[in-house]
């Protein structure tokens, strides 16, 4: 079962995605195979954006690959919903 | 700004300006690291803390010099540091490794420093593999501030009861690998 099944969750296509991008106060989601993870508030992510290069508000599939941790850190943030693909 | 040195790493392939953005977030979490490792150490008291007291103080300089050594080479590739402190705290690119609810739990300090230093390790891990066999001088001194991040990780994660890491605590001059850039 997916972590957002037992939550009350949402389905974000992508450009409703792009609209929770952390700035000026807005909320700060990204998403990662398919599921939408809540990372606003974390000191990582201040003003949307993650070590200079990862931007909230964005799919990160194939970013995470590229980045020195792995998807355990972002199993860590609440998860709010799923990325639809259209 | 060293306009050649920007040039030539332009030039590999590298955006400078994220390299930059890189190199200031890292050195906000070295300065910020020092200033919060004083608090950590001050605080690792008593039969348990005092033995580790020695390495928490090594560390907190080391982190000191490594700011003092990426500074430089911010300013080379004509980046600039931000003149508000507390913007300079906000940006850095590891979170606070701050005093522990129970400031006697010399685990949870521990917890705290190992965590501070696994942060590191990944950034300049990072750092290096996006300069690598491009900005020769930026991969050097990533190179050289991962081997002491390493070290410290190794040290906390020792007495967190992990395993062995083969490391000793520092003989002799504090930041052998980092020195060269602050003489």
């Amino acid at each position: 079962m997916q972590e957002w099944e037992n939550m009350t969750k949402k389905d974000f296509n992508i450009e409703e995605l792009k609209e929770y991008n952390g700035k000026n106060g807005k909320q700060a989601l990204v998403a990662y195979e398919g599921v939408v993870y809540d990372v606003t508030g974390s000191f990582l992510w201040h003003q949307g954006r993650h070590q200079v290069s990862h931007y909230a508000g964005e799919d990160l599939t194939g970013e995470l690959e590229r980045a020195p941790h792995g998807l355990e850190f972002l199993k860590r943030f609440p998860v709010a919903g799923r990325l639809k693909q259209d | 700004m060293a306009k050649v040195t920007r040039e030539m790493v332009e030039k590999a392939g590298i955006n400078v300006g994220e390299l930059v953005d890189l190199l200031v977030k890292n050195a906000a979490a070295e300065l910020t690291t020092y200033y919060y490792y004083t608090i950590l150490r001050a605080n690792l008291i008593g039969l348990e803390g005092e033995g580790l007291k020695e390495i928490a103080e090594t560390a907190r300089i080391e982190d000191r010099n490594h700011f003092e050594a990426l500074v430089p080479r911010i300013y080379e590739l004509n980046g600039k540091l931000p003149e508000n402190m507390k913007d300079f705290h906000d940006m850095s690119a590891c979170p606070p490794a701050s005093l522990p609810e129970d400031p006697r739990d010399v685990r949870a300090i521990l917890t705290v420093l190992v965590e501070a230093e696994r942060c590191a390790v990944r950034g300049y891990t990072h750092i290096c593999n996006l300069t690598a066999g491009k900005d020769h001088r930026t991969y050097d001194l990533a190179q050289a501030i991962l081997n002491e991040e390493i070290e410290h990780e190794s040290w906390f994660s020792e007495f967190l009861g992990e395993g062995p890491s083969g490391h000793f605590l520092r003989r002799g001059e504090t930041s052998p690998f980092v020195g060269k850039f602050l003489r």
